[in-house]
Formats: structure tokens, sequence, C-alpha cells
């Protein structure tokens, strides 16, 4: 005989972009829960896009309101939100206001109260707002003990009843352990924010949630006009689909190039071009993502430094059309320069683009400029949000081009400061030498984790076609990547007032 | 700042109409606005409370008083509720009555604009007079809008 079926835990939508993957897919039903956290977190506006995305006519949701935020304030401030439907106030959604039983009675009328209500609506939700305010007023006038049989009551009842409960208090986070409040409840979503130099940051935890595995560390929120946002540390990317097979190589648009990276990069690499100020990384950047789009490949380009104006102007002048790919929907410019970002919240900028135009190819110049558009409190994370999502993205079959700015030292070649070498599968690094009294550009190809490689310092130009690669390597030099070569071989016949290539005109 | 616009003005003259022929009583004895402040007060004390729905009709009253000065021998008592009309009766004419009882709704209607904006109003007075029409007023205020855009264009 088959085993009885364990009892499946349905889950409610919070209405929240990211908590439901946070929450290992939504709020437990008829759970009783606690929103904490201290004021101006966001605690009452969460509790609000919970009781727009749940409530129904068969189901309303009761939200009781305890002398906090007066409701006038409360549906004043909230219907600024574009979740607030004021259509749905009165039968989907009733404020309750208890007050004054709350000033005037004692734990068995607020309960009594609550009951009445709860009885006379049936509803699915059931919000107290704040409970702190009833625990603090009550406790004045009664025991610890009374307190907890009152909770314990109430919980017992709502969940029989079949709500699914949330309470809304103002809470340290000392309080955890020794508030029996945090004992009895099922889940606690805890709201914080936290200032950092001139940023502040709000951040969600799921400090406890009975019957499923949710997410656990902090999350990063956001509050706009859509009401929360949550940004998963996992970016929601957990579930896709990994492709193993790398078999196709995309051109990089330059074909000695490619030919340097044995036939170019393999799909769902990250390629690191690493060099200093001027060396062409950006036009390298524009001439991958353009060949992308000849071939049929959406591209994605994230900017952190340039004006997108500027990128589509010197595309121009290589002869790539960006415009029209902008225009057709196949290219996204996203220019991310605010100083408080989150790089969860960027990261999901990015990945909202490539999925609204199925992009192959993403581009992220440079990885300076994104770390430099973060609130100082999350460039700690950087690295690691950036190896989560490389990796995510590229096991995806994205393929990725990313910059970073290093400076020419004359001693060592380094790929970039940061110890990123870990979330790129291949490295072009460029750099200047000094060659017959001419600051000259060189390139080569550092890495390619997916194959051989050609091992050639080649010399290259930015011309109107955009970086090209000139001359076989080099062999009456020696020491190019000191960058202070010394001659080997004889001088060749060059004109000396030529500049050697025509500069490339805005 | 008075709150009592000519629209919040025909909203209550209309309101008081609709109380006074629902009830079929008289619209000055009592006057019927004080009869629609108390009905908007026992739908509205559910969710702001009485001490919420005092302190905005307080503020009406105050508010009317300056266009209406007999109103100040009204008080708003502690349960919510307006006293001090019944001397009032005989000192004042019918017309008078229903003015003073139009503008202290008016005020009470347009404060609850001002906070909570005339779509959540408008969906609290249906709540309490489900057969009332306010395809009239919404009309009214989608005309005013576009007079406001046309104006705001031509500054």
């Amino acid at each position: 005989m088959a085993k009885p079926a364990k009892v499946k835990i349905h889950k409610l939508p919070t209405g929240v972009r990211g908590l439901d993957d946070i929450l290992g897919g939504g709020i437990p039903e008829f759970s009783f829960n606690i929103i904490a956290g201290s004021p101006g977190c966001g605690k009452t506006t969460l509790a609000h896009q919970i009781v727009f995305a749940n409530a129904t006519q068969q189901k309303p949701a009761l939200y009781f309101t305890v002398l906090g935020e007066s409701v006038m304030k409360m549906l004043r401030y909230q219907q600024q939100f574009s979740f607030f439907d004021e259509s749905r106030l009165g039968k989907d959604i009733r404020f309750i206001n208890l007050s004054d039983v709350v000033l005037e009675k004692d734990l068995n009328a607020v309960l009594e109260e609550i009951i009445k209500q709860v009885k006379a609506v049936n509803p699915g939700i059931v919000v107290v707002d704040s409970f702190r305010t009833v625990v603090r007023r009550a406790m004045s006038g009664a025991g610890e003990a009374e307190m907890q049989s009152f909770i314990h009551r109430l919980a017992q009842f709502l969940t029989n009843w079949e709500a699914t409960t949330f309470l809304v208090g103002e809470y340290d986070e000392a309080e955890i352990r020794d508030n029996p409040l945090f004992t009895m409840v099922d889940g606690i979503i805890w709201l914080s924010q936290v200032a950092e130099r001139n940023s502040v940051l709000r951040k969600l935890q799921i400090i406890k949630l009975r019957g499923q595995a949710s997410v656990p560390g902090l999350h990063t929120i956001r509050i706009s006009a859509d009401g929360l946002q949550a940004f998963s540390r996992t970016l929601g990317l957990t579930g896709e689909k990994m492709k193993l097979a790398r078999h196709r190589r995309h051109s990089i648009g330059i074909p000695e190039l490619d030919k340097m990276l044995g036939g170019g990069i393999l799909e769902g690499d990250s390629l690191l071009v690493a060099g200093p100020s001027g060396t062409g990384k950006s036009a390298l950047a524009t001439q991958f993502i353009a060949e992308g789009i000849r071939k049929g490949e959406p591209g994605i380009m994230a900017i952190f430094e340039e004006r997108p104006q500027g990128y589509t102007q010197r595309a121009g002048t290589f002869g790539l059309d960006l415009k029209a790919a902008i225009q057709k929907g196949t290219l996204e410019t996203l220019y991310l320069r605010p100083l408080d970002l989150s790089v969860d919240e960027t990261m999901q900028e990015i990945l909202d683009a490539i999925k609204r135009i199925g992009a192959k190819r993403l581009v992220i110049d440079s990885l300076v400029g994104f770390e430099m558009a973060l609130a100082p409190g999350f460039r700690a994370d950087f690295r690691e949000s950036l190896y989560r999502m490389i990796g995510a993205l590229t096991g995806a079959g994205i393929t990725i081009l990313n910059t970073v700015e290093v400076e020419d030292t004359f001693t060592e070649l380094a790929f970039s400061h940061y110890a990123i070498s870990f979330l790129t599968d291949d490295i072009i690094r460029f750099r200047y030498v000094e060659i017959d009294g001419q600051l000259r550009k060189v390139m080569v190809v550092v890495k390619m984790r997916g194959g051989n490689h050609s091992k050639d310092i080649r010399e290259y130009v930015i011309t109107n076609k955009g970086v090209v690669v000139i001359h076989p390597r080099r062999t009456d030099y020696q020491g190019l990547i000191t960058g202070i070569p010394q001659r080997t071989g004889p001088r060749r016949a060059q004109e000396t007032e030529a500049a050697p290539e025509p500069k490339a005109t805005k | 700042m008075s709150r009592a616009n000519p629209h919040m003005r025909h909203f209550a003259k209309r309101l008081i109409v609709y109380e006074t022929m629902e009830n079929k009583s008289s619209a000055t004895k009592p006057p019927a606005a004080f009869h629609v402040c108390e009905k908007l007060h026992a739908h509205m004390a559910t969710f702001m409370g009485n001490a919420g729905f005092r302190a905005l009709l307080a503020r009406a009253l105050v508010l009317a008083t300056t266009e209406v000065p007999w109103l100040s021998a009204v008080q708003v008592k502690a349960d919510g509720a307006l006293e001090g009309l019944e001397e009032l009766h005989t000192q004042l004419n019918p017309d008078e009555l229903f003015e003073g009882g139009m503008v202290v709704l008016a005020q009470l209607l347009g404060l609850l604009v001002a906070f909570i904006g005339e779509r959540l109003t408008f969906r609290l007075v249906s709540e309490v007079w489900p057969k009332f029409s306010l395809d009239e007023m919404e009309s009214e205020n989608r005309g005013n809008n576009e007079n406001r855009g046309k104006n705001e264009k031509t500054k």
C-alpha cells in the first residue's frame, strides 16, 4: 500500500519582485508571520503588497491598524505605489482600526474584536500593524504570561480560521532572542537599513521560515514607485539551465584577433580585455557586439563610464550602425551611473535586459566603472556578486566581454587590480610600448581556458575600421611586454614624422 | 485654507439632497448635512477610529466657521457627533441652516480629498450610499483636470 501523501503547503505570492524566490516559492499558506525592522524600512509597504497580491472578494484581506500610522496617512502614501488599487478597498481589502479597543480595553477585548471581525469577513490574509503597539500597550497592564497566552490564542485562532497572518512591528535584532513572539511565529521577515558614508542600503533577511527552505543571508531591497523590490543573492539564477556543450566560436569582429584566439571566443566564455586608458578596449567591445548583431546574435552593452551616445557615434565612425540595431531591438545599451546602486540590482537590470531581447552577447564596460557606480557598502560584495552573475550567465550560454582599465607599469604585466582571473575564461591584454621613438600599442592573448591560442604579441592600431591588428609578431625586439623593449634586429625603414595610424574621427 | 471649493460644495449639496430624498426627511431639522456626517462617521470610524474621525470633523467645523460664523455654537462631541444645533433652529431660517450644514460637509469632503484623493473619497462615499451616482462628479472632475491641463499648457 502506498504511503499517504504528505501535506502540501501552498505558497502565496508576495507581490514583491524577487521575494518569492528568496522565500523558496512564496509565503506558506496559513502561516503566522512577523514583518519586523526599524522605522522606514518598508514594513507597511511590504504588508500592503502582500495584501494586494492575494486578497479576493471571496477571501478578502483584513488589515487591522493600531495606534501607529493612521489609516488616512497610510492610504495617502500607499496609493502612490503602482500596486495600490483603490477600487479593491472595502471589498477585497478592509481596514479595521483597533486603536480604541487597545486604548480603552485589555488583551481579551482586543482578541475578541479580532475574532469578531475575522468571523464576519472570513479573510485569507490578516495583518496587524503595528503589533508592537498592541503588545506595548497591553504589557502596561498585563504580565508576560498573559501576553504569551494572547499571542498563542491569536495564532491558533487565525491559523485554524485558514488565514495567513502578518504581524508588523518595530523591533531590535537584540529582541529576537528574548521575545517569545519570535519563537512562536512561523516566519520572520526582517527589514533593515544601514547608512554607509552617504548612501543608505536597505536589506531583507528571512531569519526564520517553517516548512520550506529560503535563500539565506541579507538581500538588497529597493523601494520605488512599484513598491518593494528584492534582489536575491542568487539573482534568481539558481534554476537557470546550464549549457554544457561549448563548441561554437563567436567571432570578435577582428579577423586577425579571431585567429589569435584559435578561431574566436567559445560560446559561453567570459573574456576580459585589460589595458590602460586609450588602448581601444571600448572599441574592441563595440566590434564584438556589432559582429554579433551582424550574425543575428542580440547583444547588451552595460556601460558605466562613457555615454551611450558616444558609443553609437564611435561605432558609426567604424562603419558599424548600432542605432539601427537599437531601433530594431537587437541591441540594448544600459547606461548605469547612479552612485548608490547595489550590485545585485545592477545585475538584475542586466539580466532583465538579457531576457528582454534574448541576448547572446554581453559587454560590461568597464568593471572599474561598475564598481564605482555602486554604493560604498556594496563594493565589498562586488567580486562575489560578479562571480555569481558571470557564472550563471556563461553557464546559460551567454558570451561576455568585460573590460578593465589597468595602469601600465614597466616592471610587470598586470591584468587587473582585481583578482578576477577566476571570473574569466579568456584574457586579452592591451598595452603601450615604446618603439622607434613612438608610443605604439600591442596586444597578447594571455589565457584561453577552452583551447589553444596564439602566443604572439601583435601590434595593432585603431583606424576608421576599429581595432586592426597589423604586422606579424615582431622578432626585432625583446621585452615588448615590459613596455620598453630592446632592439635585437635591424631597424625598419620608415618615415619619421608620419603617425602610424590615422586617428578615428568622431 | 478653505477646502470647500465649488466642486466640493456641489458634491456636498448633491449628497444632502440625496440623503433628504432617501430618508424622506426634512432638509433642515436637524440639517440633513449632519445626517450625512453621521453616516460618514459610522462608516469611517471602522478604519480610522473614533478619534481619527473626530479630529477630521473638528477641523472641517473650524474651517466652515470662518465662512459661517453661527457654526461657532456647534461642537464635536467626544463620540464624534455634532451638538449645539437645537438652540439654533429657533434663531436661523431653513436656508441658513442648509447653507451652514452644506459648508461643513463640503469642508469635510474637501479635507478627505486633500488627504486621500478624490478617487478614494468617492469610493468611501459610494460604500455608504451605494446608489448615489458619482458619474456627474467624476465627469466634472475630469473636465476640471482637462481645463487645468490646458491652462498649464497656455502658461
